[in-house]
Parts: C-alpha cells; structure tokens; sequence
C-alpha cells in the first residue's frame, strides 16, 4: 500500500481517536518448520493490540497488513506522532473496527522487516543477517505464525479477521486452515490467486532489487544494500496501488515549481515524478529489499485453487461467514477476482457476501476514509446472523 | 421479526408459503433484505440475496443476511444447473434489462422460480393508460419524473410468454385489486397482482 499522508485531521471525536499503543514481541522458542520444509529453531513476530480481551477471550479482531504495511495498525506511539498507525481511520474507539468491544492484534508478517523475524534478522548460528538463506515464506506460513500468536495471548477463538490486498489473503486462509477458531472474516481488495499482470508487476520489482549491485546475492550488511533497486520496485508498485483517474487528478501534468526554464534535461519537471522519488526513497529507509523479495513471492505463490484442487474444494472446511470488499477502480486485483471468492464460497455451501465501492483509487481503496465503507464494516462486525427457527441443513450433502 | 403488512409485504406470505424449510434460496432484487430476513426467521432457509446497490447489500450485511452485489444474471451463471431449490423474483422482473434471459438463467440454476409481479392489465392500470397517464398507486408511487425505466407486464404476457418457452406453471396465486382475496374471474382484467411458481419441462 502507499504511504500518503491520509493521516489528515482526526474526526471531531478528538479524544476518543488519540489511543497510545507500544509494540510488544512475541517470541516463540518453539521450531517453526515452513511449507517449503525448512525450519527455524524459533521466531519472533511484533505486534500491537487495541482494546481489550473480554472474560471469555473471545472478542478479539486480527488484523492482517498488506505487502509493505506493517503492525502499527491504529493509534499513535508517542502523542506527538505526525501520523497514527495505517488503518486508525478504520479502527479506534467509537470506529467501524470498535476497540471499546473489540480486542484487536494487528502483527507484522513472518518473513518481514519491521520487527518481525525474517531475512534481515540475525541469524544465531552465523552471527549476521539471515538474507537470501531465511526459509521460504507463504502465505500459510504468516497465518500460522500468527495462531502461535494468539495461543500466546490466550485468545479462545477469533471474532473476525480483516485485512487488504496481501492482508486478504491472510484472513481466507485463516478460515481455511482454523475454521472453528474464526467466525467472521472480511478479505478486501483481494484475490484468491495473482494474475499473470500481477505476478509481472512483481517481478519487475524483484529484478531490480536483484539487478543492483548492491544486493550482492542478498548478503548486503545492514544499513547498506541495493538502495536504488528497491527504490524503483517501490516507484513502481506504487503506480498499481493507484489509479489513472486518481492519479491525474493528484498531480496531472503540473510541473515542479523547481523545474529548469530548460526542459531538454532529465531532472524532475513533473510533481508525479518528484512525488515517485519521494516515495522510493522514504521506502528505502524503512524497508528491506530481501523481505521485499520474499513477501512479493508468497503473494505470487499464494493459490488457493492449486493448493487444494480447486477453489471450492479450498473452501470446503471453512466454518467463517465471509464478506468480501471489492472496489471498481482496483486493476491489480480487480472486482471480478473479488467475485470468484464469494462465488466459489457459496458453490461450496458458506455464507458468503460481496459487496462493491465505487471509488477511483485504485487498489489502495480499502484504505478510503468512507462512511459507507465504515458502515458496511462496522455492520458486518455487529450483526448476529438472522436467526432461523431451526438449524440449517448441511450444506455440503449435495454435489 | 418483520412481518408481513400492507401491501408492499402481503405477497411475503405466499412466497413463504412455496419456500421449503432449510432449502436453499436466491432473492434476485432482494433490496434491503425486507423478504429474505421473513424466509429466515420463517423457514430458515440458505439465502442469498442479489442487488446491484450498494447501500442495499449493506444493509442486508447489517441484518445479518448474506448479500451480493453484481448482476444477476452473471451471478446466475456461476452455479451448476439446479444448484438453489427455488429462486424469487419478486416484483423485479419489469426493473430488467432482459426478463427472458434471467427467467432462463433462474429456471436453469434452480429446480423452481417464483415470479411476483404487478399486472399491467388490471382496469385500473389500464384506465391510467386509458387517461394517457403513468400508473401512480401504493406500489409504484413515483411520477414519471421520478421512476426508473419500467417494462410492466400483464398476466396474458407473462402467460403466454411461459407457454412459449415450455415453463410449467405449477402453482398460480391472483390477487384482486387489494392484493388480499384472491381473483376469481378475468385474471388479466380484475387481477392486482399475479404470483407464479416454476420449473422448466415437466
């Protein structure tokens, strides 16, 4: 996802949104053995909770972060912050997200950089960053890490799960792979396997990461590394998060006021392209260009229908009322892959809701500040299911 | 519970009543979920319902009904053939770009399909056509100025529009003028409003 300042003023409510959180770690001294085979003697995963775990543990919303986002989901660190956490429009006191009822983990990824274990963590056994030698990262993986997560907290099962774009993805395989542990989720954004264009986008990112000399196999020391090539991985995903029309209407052709009377030279002239450096860099101090390669290929390898068979079959365990969040000018995972997820959860029998926002910025929608967006989720998290005078049927007796 | 009242509700009954318990329902134009929240309470039945607002998925999502935005057509195409036990339209068929094509759509994916929908032939509806007017009554209050675009259907169309396409009628409920005692006589002419149930062949 982007980083624009969408901090903007808090809503009027003033005092209810300034909630002060300090992220924790977990560490687990317990071997973690990843779908690829390999192993690690342990793990850490840092994370932050909001609000409060009731007496029966069981009201409590993870939050899942996309690509580059990380645990600091909501609320400000220090009062002073300029920007609070990158879904505190979404979720606080008084919010769509209700943190008053809700105890809400938003933990950074397995295979991350912001605190998490991963390929810039040390490696214990040689004494310098793991690199290119970290295990292989999917999807699966992230979830299952953060189940050894809410063990820890005590949690004695999972009220929602919600999450964009990567963060989707985690919440559908949650409902896969603990169905009765989880009762709702709400996958926005999102697709149950990238498309070719997707996978591309990726990949143009990957090479030039790779393609810098500075990544030197992935064995950069920290602090160095192949600046310029995540740099421009990060200019360039940037592009997908937005959309034309959002993008036009952002910057246009207005030039810098900065740019020479000269134009026959290759210095910045537009506020786009100043607006992309400014991006890359600020994403190079705060990212590493290995996580970057390993997070971009779990979204890649992320497959639901080639992992069980076919997407209905993924979907056969799942217990979670879902609702799925599509947004009409998302072209990296576009409305109708959205769709194939509720299709294919109630060909398989669940209970399954798509609904659809009309807005023009592009993939980074989810993270709109929109009533209608608030209200549907907020609905979605309050609602009990209608209740039927008697139990359903079994929903899967029938081909 | 919602129940049924008035005029905009008096047909929930009688879809209610062709509705099995537990089976598995689709409400094509289901709005915010006023029917679909009735087959649950009453019948607990599967439901999903399909509306192209925003605003009416949302609300269904808050009653705690499932709902999906899109097409319904599109939407029909993604089940195998008989896949739901019965589809409603109820009072959406004249809102459709296509009738035919949902209604083949719908007999396809599901065993039976109710269809509810005002009669165009009524006297009353016809004097307004008579007067060179719209229908403006309880149930399509809007002026012209302010209405959709509307394909109204009589019974005589509908009928012969099933005969022609090889849909069996198995059940037939037409209400008088007050959409409560049933019509006994000159359907087209002295029926309110016309219920369907169903099925493709045979």
């Amino acid at each position: 996802m982007t980083d624009d300042d969408k901090s903007a003023p808090d809503s009027p409510a003033g005092p209810t949104t300034s909630l002060l959180v300090a992220p924790r770690d977990f560490v687990c001294m317990q071997p973690f053995i990843f779908e690829s085979g390999q192993t690690l003697p342990g793990f850490t995963l840092r994370y932050e909770t909001y609000g409060a775990l009731n007496a029966a543990r069981d009201n409590s919303i993870i939050v899942c972060h996309a690509l580059s986002g990380d645990h600091h989901c909501a609320g400000r660190h220090a009062p002073g912050d300029r920007k609070p956490g990158w879904w505190d429009n979404l979720i606080g006191p008084g919010k769509a997200v209700d943190t008053n009822r809700f105890f809400v983990v938003c933990a950074n990824v397995l295979g991350g950089c912001r605190g998490s274990s991963g390929p810039s963590s040390i490696n214990p056994a040689t004494g310098r960053s793991f690199g290119i030698s970290f295990p292989f990262v999917t999807i699966r993986d992230m979830v299952r890490a953060q189940k050894i997560l809410c063990e820890h907290l005590g949690l004695s099962s999972v009220y929602a799960v919600l999450g964009g774009s990567m963060g989707g993805m985690q919440a559908l395989q949650w409902a896969i792979e603990y169905p009765s542990f989880v009762r709702k989720i709400i996958p926005m954004a999102c697709t149950a396997r990238e498309s070719a264009q997707a996978i591309a986008f990726n990949e143009v990112g990957r090479q030039a990461i790779m393609q810098d000399p500075d990544w030197h196999g992935g064995g950069y020391l920290a602090g160095a590394g192949p600046r310029v090539g995540l740099a421009v991985a990060r200019m360039m995903a940037h592009i997908t998060y937005l959309s034309d029309t959002s993008m036009d209407r952002k910057f246009g052709r207005r030039k810098k006021e900065t740019a020479a009377a000269d134009a026959y030279n290759f210095d910045v002239q537009f506020e786009v392209e100043s607006y992309l450096r400014h991006q890359g860099q600020a994403f190079i101090n705060r990212f590493d260009a290995n996580s970057y390669l390993y997070i971009t290929r779990a979204l890649d390898h992320f497959d639901l229908a080639e992992a069980y068979g076919s997407l209905e079959e993924s979907f056969r365990s799942v217990e979670a009322e879902t609702l799925v969040v599509g947004f009409t000018s998302d072209w990296l995972f576009p409305p109708d892959q959205n769709r194939t997820i509720v299709h294919a959860l109630l060909r398989a029998g669940k209970r399954a809701s798509y609904a659809e926002l009309t807005t023009d910025l592009g993939h980074d929608s989810f993270l709109l500040e929109s009533e209608d967006l608030y209200d549907l989720v907020h609905g979605f998290l309050e609602c009990a299911p209608v209740a039927a005078p008697a139990p359903a049927p079994a929903t899967d007796s029938r081909p | 519970m919602s129940t049924p009242n008035g005029k905009r509700t008096i047909d929930m009954e009688i879809i209610g009543d062709w509705v099995e318990p537990g089976s598995r329902v689709v409400d094509l134009g289901c709005g915010s979920g006023q029917l679909l929240e009735y087959l649950v309470q009453s019948k607990g039945v599967q439901a999903i319902g399909v509306d192209l607002s925003f605003l009416n998925i949302s609300a269904c999502v808050r009653k705690g009904l499932n709902a999906y935005q899109g097409d319904m057509t599109d939407f029909l195409r993604e089940f195998p053939d008989r896949f739901f036990d019965r589809i409603i339209c109820s009072r959406t068929l004249h809102e459709l770009q296509r009738p035919s094509t949902v209604v083949d759509e719908a007999l396809r994916a599901s065993r039976a399909l109710t269809v509810g929908f005002v009669n165009q032939g009524f006297w009353k509806n016809r004097l307004s056509a008579l007067h060179g007017k719209k229908v403006v009554n309880e149930v399509f209050p809007t002026a012209w100025a302010e209405s959709r675009p509307a394909n109204h259907l009589s019974i005589t169309d509908f009928e012969q529009f099933c005969a022609g396409r090889g849909i069996t009628i198995r059940r037939r409920v037409l209400l008088s003028g007050n959409w409560r005692t049933p019509c006994r006589a000159l359907p087209n002419l002295l029926a309110g409003y016309a219920l369907y149930d169903l099925s493709q062949g045979g």
